[in-house]
């Protein structure tokens, strides 16, 4: 089980997050909501690892990432928010060379590569560099890459951001499967439709808190309780039809 | 004054190309600096430059006869035209990449409404300012010295002609120096395949810069060459300063042996041009399909085999090292650069020193050449050491490092560092000892080879000492150029070559006379590297990695509150 408590960073007088609780347990999708600059990225470089907390904790069934930076680390997979890789290298090249800082064996991680690429149809363009390659082929290395190891807890920063229709519906398919079988998927988005469609769960962040943690059932489908409408209610959102018209107004003026 | 479209591109496209995408912004401050003290640095040199010429013209003026004014002259000349030439090619080497509009252009610039011909007229308007920046900027530089040269007691024509005269030549080699470039790039985009065509980029720039390097020390030797050309040196046809001396000296009616030349540079200039334009064309007429032409199927990169092994983080950076060094233009470049420095270290060396081939011991004790050939290694290994240390210092892609941040671990940080030392000691030392092995063995005999084994193990030590504190996975920390206060750095490497050449070349030749030393002295470097690759090891699993360069002066904070 993946546990927040009382999860704290400050940058200087900054505080971008402030005492998170949350929890994450196996086979569960867990959604995680926020308007921009809400401590959402934050969460999601604790929860790998990247980053370190001011104050509080992040346990894995048990274990902080303080204890024990490795073992913790083995056991997650994560898919960046922007397909943040070395485009000079093949698909190939790189699912190797993560492959093999994480220490798999060779031969496992050669058919594990081979198999991957042709699932997530890159298997033609295998020894082009990813230079060439369009965010969605790119999300879909990550993607790959994240999975290779076989993680308990695949933590997804907006995964779904560039794949078109298919391997969206493929990855979605996938993650539901990845938890029947007992993987923690922590899965911080923008949409509440994957959200509505995916997750059992939604912990809802604004201004660096929690404000909403609620099981994705218990929302309507439309109206006032609805996801949408609640996120807004809690996150204070602004009336947008106001700002709507003032940027068409402004583009009208001469 | 009101930015039109082509204006701004064109402002766009010039500050791009003094862009250093690799570097951050604390990064780019901390070159700038770099950049002012090595200009001190070069303005000094200038001076005594300055100075010795002067020197040279006054004694001419004292006991020269208008013979032998004009042999200087030609050399002079040569060589300051020489200098705008190297640096406006070796400019335009460095921004190779941004010569021609690329796919980023197309596919950002023409989805705007802006046309195609703004956007090449742009693309050369920032060129042309580029390279004008560099070839009045040296000319600036030497002014002085021409002035020197032409306002004197011998000299047979008008000074202020012959000042225009040259210029106006001078601005000519330069413009062939910057188009024969354009050309060859121009003609590499419209012929390689698309797939091919970064590799082959890297190629020919690697190659460029490494010619350009190594002519460097013929081009310091011009100056000296004043006898030889009188005499008609042989050399005169491929050395492209010396067709334009030769057209300066035509339009001023002075004879010489540069006459035969002199119309060289003009065709050659006329050639250049062309392609360039023919290359520009085409482009401009097939942008679409030229810069979107499918990728051509070619075989497959060669792809590593996956041996069984106990140390794969170790394989991994290994690889993803010798990946990136191969494709990287930049990193690639840097190498080959100073390696090339070396080389012109060596090749100035060999045109003073007879290199004719002997054997046995006898040799060492009367030829310069077995001191050559043990001094050799150590100059490549004391300068592309340091040049790969540089190269694996600078990132790629700096915010895709998080692979390496979350699979950083105790067990497996040496190995993780060990990669980054082995990766300079194939390239720095193992390279360069094995290539020179050949020249070795025809000056000295079967004692070259434990000659060879003893000057790797000294690079070995050379290695394990810098990487004592190397805590860094290439290319995956974010670099601030010029920590090093640049004069202490240019004593320190002046007194660290003359030692470090010394007592490699000296031990060489030691072993010559003496072949049991190799023994010995083998014994007694690999033992210290070794002990220190242990120590290196030992503490690299207590040391974390380091993903952020720091300047000597930036304060550690200690964390102790946590933030």
């Amino acid at each position: 089980m993946l546990q927040a408590r009382g999860l704290t960073k400050r940058y200087g007088g900054l505080t971008a997050l402030d005492r998170v609780d949350f929890e994450l347990h196996p086979g569960e999708i867990v959604g995680y909501l926020g308007p921009n600059g809400s401590g959402k990225s934050t969460t999601v470089n604790m929860v790998v690892g990247l980053l370190e907390p001011s104050a509080g904790s992040i346990t894995l069934d048990g274990m902080t990432a303080s204890q024990d930076p490795i073992a913790y680390k083995r056991r997650i997979g994560y898919v960046p928010e922007e397909p943040y890789l070395y485009a000079h290298l093949t698909a190939s090249e790189y699912l190797t060379l993560v492959g093999r800082l994480r220490e798999i064996p060779v031969k496992a991680l050669e058919a594990r590569i081979t198999t991957l690429l042709q699932l997530f149809q890159l298997h033609d363009s295998r020894y082009k560099s990813m230079t060439a390659f369009s965010k969605g082929m790119r999300q879909r290395v990550l993607v790959a890459a994240a999975l290779l190891h076989n993680p308990d807890l695949i933590v997804l920063d907006e995964p779904f951001s560039g794949l078109d229709v298919n391997a969206g519906l493929l990855f979605r398919t996938l993650l539901r499967l990845l938890a029947d079988e007992g993987r923690m998927i922590f899965f911080s988005t923008h949409r509440f439709d994957m959200v509505e469609k995916l997750c059992s769960r939604v912990v809802v962040l604004s201004s660096g808190r929690v404000v909403l943690q609620q099981r994705v059932a218990d929302f309507d489908r439309s109206g006032p309780d609805s996801l949408e409408e609640t996120f807004s209610r809690v996150t204070a959102q602004v009336d947008y039809l106001p700002l709507a018209r003032r940027i068409f107004d402004t583009i009208r003026r001469d | 004054m009101r930015d039109t479209p082509q204006r701004l591109l064109t402002r766009h496209f010039f500050t791009s190309l003094f862009d250093f995408g690799f570097l951050s912004d604390a990064g780019a401050e901390s070159f700038k600096k770099l950049l002012l003290g090595v200009s001190a640095v070069a303005m000094a040199l200038g001076l005594l430059l300055v100075r010795i010429l002067a020197l040279k013209y006054i004694g001419l003026a004292r006991a020269g006869t208008p013979a032998d004014y004009q042999r200087e002259l030609t050399v002079d000349h040569a060589f300051l035209m020489a200098v705008p030439m190297w640096v406006v090619a070796f400019a335009t080497v460095l921004v190779g990449h941004a010569l021609f509009p690329d796919e980023t252009d197309y596919r950002i610039l023409t989805a705007q409404p802006v046309s195609r011909a703004t956007i090449f007229r742009a693309k050369l308007l920032a060129l042309l300012r580029f390279a004008a920046l560099f070839v009045v900027g040296t000319h600036a530089a030497l002014l002085l010295m021409l002035l020197i040269t032409t306002f004197h007691r011998l000299a047979a024509t008008n000074g202020i002609a012959m000042i225009v005269v040259f210029e106006t030549v001078s601005f000519l080699a330069s413009a062939f120096a910057a188009l024969a470039i354009v050309a060859l790039h121009g003609v590499l985009v419209l012929v390689a395949p698309r797939a091919r065509l970064v590799g082959f980029s890297t190629l020919v720039r690697s190659t460029l810069v490494c010619v350009l390097v190594l002519s460097l020390p013929l081009l310091l030797r011009l100056p000296g060459t004043g006898a030889t050309v009188a005499r008609g040196a042989w050399w005169l046809p491929w050395t492209p300063p010396m067709w334009f001396v030769g057209f300066e000296r035509w339009v001023l009616g002075l004879p010489g042996p540069t006459a035969a030349v002199a119309w060289y540079g003009i065709v050659a200039t006329m050639i250049a041009a062309a392609i360039a334009a023919a290359t520009y064309g085409v482009l401009y007429r097939n942008f679409d399909r030229v810069i979107l032409r499918p990728e051509s199927p070619h075989a497959p990169p060669r792809q590593a085999r996956g041996w069984p092994t106990r140390r794969p983080v170790r394989r991994a950076i290994l690889q993803f090292a010798s990946i990136t060094l191969r494709r990287s233009v930049l990193h690639q470049g840097i190498i080959v650069a100073l390696a090339a420095v070396a080389a012109g270290f060596v090749v100035n060396a060999m045109l003073g020193t007879d290199v004719a081939p002997r054997r046995g011991r006898v040799a060492v004790a009367r030829g310069a050449s077995p001191w050559l050939v043990t001094w050799a290694p150590m100059v490549f290994m004391f300068i592309a050491v340091p040049a790969i240390r540089l190269a694996l210092s600078i990132p790629l892609e700096l915010r895709a490092n998080w692979i390496f941040r979350m699979t950083e671990a105790d067990r497996t940080r040496g190995d993780a560092i060990g990669a980054a030392v082995a990766t300079t000691f194939w390239l720095g030392v193992i390279a360069p000892v094995a290539v020179l092995l050949p020249l070795q063995w025809t000056t000295l005999g079967p004692i070259a080879a434990p000659i060879a084994v003893v000057d790797a193990l000294i690079g070995w030590l050379y290695v394990e000492i810098l990487s004592q504190d190397w805590r860094r996975i290439p290319f995956t920390c974010s670099y601030l150029p010029g920590k090093t206060f640049l004069p202490q750095l240019v004593i320190k490497s002046v007194f660290g070559f003359f030692f470090f050449t010394g007592f490699g070349s000296l031990l060489g030749q030691f072993i010559a006379f003496v072949p049991a030393a190799a023994l010995f002295a083998g014994a007694i470097i690999g033992a210290t590297a070794a002990a220190l690759l242990v120590r290196r090891r030992r503490t690299a699993r207590h040391a974390p990695l380091v993903f952020e360069d720091q300047l000597p002066t930036d304060l550690n904070t200690l964390s102790l509150s946590g933030d």
